[in-house]
């Protein structure tokens, strides 16, 4: 139970209109977009820094847990308020303060969706990079702490990469800033890095400075098939080996593919054993010579068809067919369980058959996609969370999916992050001092560990 | 369990970047998840039904944008209706809300309404009407009742000028339709029935326009009023399943979405003529597409000067109809005029049956949006094929804005060879 007066005080911070305390508003913020559920007491929306701070001071005096929120798009439960206490959500923290294309920056605050900034952007001729599935929705302070990627992360990098600096109320409400608005910095510790992907166990992130890039001349996209999944992987490492870099390089076996084409009816190739969707970007010259050496490696590796997209429609349609893969296999049951291992490019083929083999010994179906240039798998079991005994093998499944990937010298998460859905999972891929040196580090910015208590550390 | 509507929601936000009411409330209640996980928990009893409820779940502009991007196909606007019944029954609603219930239940009571409501209109100081609101429009900016009901004047004029309209181009004999005029049209927006009228004549086609026909029913669905809508629908599949129809014709996307997917679908429920509505479903199409499957180049000639034009595509007309993009297709088609999308042309303009009266501060954030944006495109006319997105937009339009919203059917009329420029 929170201390009454604690919560008169806090409803005082940011007033009536925006704090929720009823059964029925906070039954709407006990779930992130992953499948477990825990009730907060207390709802605050802050709209400034100060709000933010003087929140964290009554909560640190309290020790009421404050779990933070972007847009509850969390697919590993980091946005669940697993101990209850304060939800702090930073939707309607959504300016975007300052953009500035001849230094290349932006600044936004955290409640800032990541399609709005792009949209922001476009007219100046510029993008920020980082385009995680969930960008129509997901906000920038999630991503951050989420350290966010998505395709074209594979030639642009990720979040981590392009946050130059940023502001943050540490638990005892003190404001911290660090980093500057220089694309080159290297005074003292990069304390921004350390952030992205902290899932708010470290700090509230009210303001972030961002590296924003100018948009490339032309982008071209093709669809390729295969009647072999190893030589689709094979032609994967061939790309990147060659020191090609496309913007994005998707895999999807043949369960996904024939999944998509039987509910979407797009024209896929269903007879293909995996396929390949590559985009290339840059100068119009550059791009089409880039696409000329991949064709070479894609039919040195027996692709059977190379399509490239005409026109942007035809673009859009290719591409609409991966984003729909997710939508997809939600529909075949009441949950999906999704997780982004990560295994060294080369060993995509190795880990695709391990997948198979273990949904096979635990009688489930699996889809396999993967950001296939980085390694970056998304495993996908349709499977019923209310059917205990099916759920208990999609566990084990998961269990031993995980073992594969730290097997092949992989790791846990390659974008979606630990959260509650992969803590146990941990010490597979970091040795105990490892994760006691990240304690140390909570320690001394969280002592009482009221930041997002419950998670991975 | 979640119930038999749909399947579970997994939470993955989509629904969240289409919908208006999250979007100008910022709050995760507002946003269409929260809805459905709010329904799950009153079935599963972890919350009772109460105000609060009650209030979550009504205050949605019911525009089905969540349904039409759900990856996991959850039906919303189902579920939405069954728990808003169920809201009802426990909690009641408004007076004004459950008159407007009772009223389109019976055409009669309709035209009564319109009648008294004109004649408030007439009676009303000016100084009144400057200062108050219905809702979150100034009732000076709110369109005037028709004279007489538009399908009695159109009867009249469909009587004095028989068949030909125009001369030059030879009529196109395309065969028979009937027109579903819906409420709006007939006791507000004569102006758009007339262009109906006389576009499909000028085409060639007969027209029909039944005269028993009543209210679609749909707001009556929308405010708890399932059982009543039962009549409203055994009366308009009477007058419209007819003999020799080739096409019914909506000029109301909510009208058209009712016919084509709601009524086939309350058919089965209720037991009613389950085939008379498939076969009016079948046939019904909005008057855009119309006159883009059956124009030719020469029904509509070039106007003598250029007319700038920005749309807003309502919400009923892009996730429930078959064509949602066939009046921005006329709009390209129509020589001399010059289309202007406006930024947010697709998104939802707030009005949403009675929610722009029943939440007025939500509806007018969602509004003055749209009308900054449809401003910045310089046009002068604002199309939009639904009447209460007419209402609502042109709801925030002062004398200063040069901006005048308007059917698509009434700016394609303007091309007319012989009616330009005619009056509603
Ligand atoms: C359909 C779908 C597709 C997805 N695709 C991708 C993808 O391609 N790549 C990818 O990386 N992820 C993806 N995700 C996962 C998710 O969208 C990202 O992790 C995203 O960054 C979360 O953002 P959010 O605003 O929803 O944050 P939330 O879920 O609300 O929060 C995420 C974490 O950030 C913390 N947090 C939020 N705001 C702050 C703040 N201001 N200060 C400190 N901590 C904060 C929260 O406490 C929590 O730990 C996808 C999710 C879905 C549902
Ligand atoms: S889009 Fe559908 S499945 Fe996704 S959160 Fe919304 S309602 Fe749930
Ligand atoms: S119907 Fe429209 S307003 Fe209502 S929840 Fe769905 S998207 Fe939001």
């Amino acid at each position: 139970m929170i201390d009454p007066d604690a919560i008169d005080n806090l409803k005082k911070i940011v007033g009536k209109d925006r704090c929720f305390d009823s059964a029925e508003q906070l039954a709407c913020y006990c779930y992130d977009a992953y499948f477990e559920e825990a009730m907060p007491d207390l709802v605050l929306f802050p709209c400034t820094r100060d709000e933010v701070s003087g929140i964290l001071k009554i909560c640190s005096i309290h020790k009421i847990p404050v779990t933070a929120r972007g847009a509850g798009t969390s697919l590993c439960g980091a946005s669940i308020p697993a101990k209850g206490g304060v939800v702090l959500c930073f939707s309607k923290m959504n300016r975007i303060v300052e953009i500035n294309t001849k230094d290349r920056y932006a600044i936004v605050e955290p409640g800032v969706v990541n399609a709005d900034l792009q949209k922001a952007l476009a007219p100046f001729g510029f993008f920020y990079p980082p385009d995680p599935g969930s960008m129509a929705m997901s906000t920038i302070g999630g991503n951050v702490a989420q350290n966010a990627g998505g395709p074209r992360c594979l030639k642009y990098g990720v979040t981590v990469d392009y946050v130059l600096g940023m502001e943050v109320v540490l638990a005892s409400g003190k404001v911290v800033r660090f980093g500057s608005r220089n694309v080159k910095d290297v005074t003292g510790y990069r304390l921004s890095s350390l952030f992205c992907g902290s899932e708010g166990t470290l700090g509230m992130v009210t303001s972030i400075i961002l590296k924003v890039l100018p948009l490339p001349e032309s982008v071209s996209t093709l669809l390729v098939t295969f009647d072999d999944l190893d030589n689709t992987a094979k032609a994967v490492a061939d790309i990147i080996g060659a020191g090609i870099l496309p913007v994005a390089l998707e895999l999807m076996d043949k369960t996904t593919i024939r999944t998509i084409e039987e509910k979407a009816h797009i024209g896929l190739p269903v007879d293909a054993e995996g396929t390949l969707l590559i985009e290339v970007d840059g100068v119009k010259e550059a791009c089409e010579k880039e696409i000329k050496k991949i064709t070479e490696k894609l039919e040195a590796n027996g692709a059977v068809n190379i399509e490239v997209a005409k026109t942007e429609d035809e673009r859009e349609t290719l591409w609409h067919a991966r984003r729909s893969v997710y939508g997809v296999f939600a529909k075949l049951s009441p949950s999906l369980y999704t997780e982004d291992i990560v295994v060294p490019a080369g060993k995509i083929p190795e880990m695709t058959r391990m997948i198979v083999d273990i949904a096979d010994k635990y009688k489930l179906l699996v889809g396999v996609m993967a950001h296939a240039g980085d390694g970056n798998m998304h495993p996908m079991i349709p499977a019923d969370k209310s059917n205990k005994e099916e759920w208990a093998r999609v566990k084990k499944a998961f269990d031993e999916i995980m073992a594969a990937a730290a097997s092949l010298n992989g790791t846990l998460s390659g974008e979606h992050g630990i959260g509650l859905a992969k803590t146990e999972y941990l010490p597979l891929v970091m040795d105990e001092d490892a994760i006691e040196f990240m304690g140390v580090i909570k320690k001394a910015v969280d002592p009482d560990g009221i930041l997002n208590p419950g998670k991975f550390v | 369990m979640a119930d038999s509507y749909g399947q579970n929601c997994n939470k993955c936000g989509f629904c969240l970047s289409v919908c208006p009411t999250y979007q100008a409330q910022g709050t995760e209640d507002a946003s269409p998840r929260a809805r459905i996980q709010l329904i799950d928990f009153f079935s599963d009893h972890k919350i009772g039904s109460s105000e609060k409820l009650k209030d979550i779940i009504s205050k949605c502009l019911m525009c089905g944008s969540c349904a039409n991007i759900c990856p996991a196909g959850i039906n919303h606007p189902e579920r939405y209706v069954r728990m808003r019944e169920k809201m009802i029954r426990d909690h009641g609603d408004r007076p004004e809300i459950k008159s407007l219930v009772y009223l389109l239940a019976k055409e009669s009571r309709i035209r009564m309404a319109a009648g008294a409501a004109r004649m408030a209109q007439k009676i009303v100081p000016h100084v009144f009407a400057e200062k108050y609101r219905l809702g979150s429009i100034a009732l000076k900016q709110f369109p005037v009742f028709n004279k007489v009901p538009f399908r009695t004047a159109a009867r009249k004029a469909m009587a004095r000028k028989p068949g030909k309209k125009s001369k030059g181009v030879p009529a196109l004999k395309y065969g028979r339709v009937a027109y579903f005029t819906g409420c709006a049209t007939n006791y507000l927006f004569e102006d758009t029935g007339f262009a109906v009228l006389d576009i499909l004549r000028h085409m060639g086609v007969e027209v029909i326009i039944p005269e028993t026909q009543t209210c679609c029913g749909i707001p009556m669905l929308f405010h708890g009023g399932r059982e009543n809508v039962k009549s409203n629908i055994n009366t308009n599949l009477a007058c419209l399943d007819a003999q020799g129809i080739d096409a019914v014709i909506v000029d109301c996307p909510t009208c058209g979405a009712a016919l084509k997917n709601d009524y086939p679908a309350l058919a089965e429920e209720f037991g009613l003529d389950q085939d008379a509505a498939n076969r009016v479903a079948e046939k019904v199409v909005d008057i855009s597409t119309f006159i883009m499957a059956h124009a030719r180049p020469q029904d509509f000639p070039q106007n003598h000067e250029t007319i700038r034009v920005t749309y807003h595509q309502p919400c009923h007309l892009r996730n429930h109809m078959p064509s949602p993009g066939s009046a921005q297709g006329l709009l390209n088609a129509l020589q001399g005029v010059e289309y202007i999308p406006a930024l947010d042309m697709d998104s939802c303009c707030g009005g949403g049956g009675t929610f722009f009266y029943e939440y007025p501060e939500v509806s007018r954030g969602i509004a003055n949006k749209k009308v900054t944006n449809a401003k910045a495109t310089g046009a002068n006319l604002w199309v939009t094929d639904c009447p209460v997105c007419r209402i609502n937009l042109g709801g925030y339009l002062d004398d200063s804005a040069d901006l005048t919203v308007v059917h698509p059917a009434r700016l394609a009329a303007q091309f007319l060879p012989d009616l330009k420029g005619r009056k509603g």
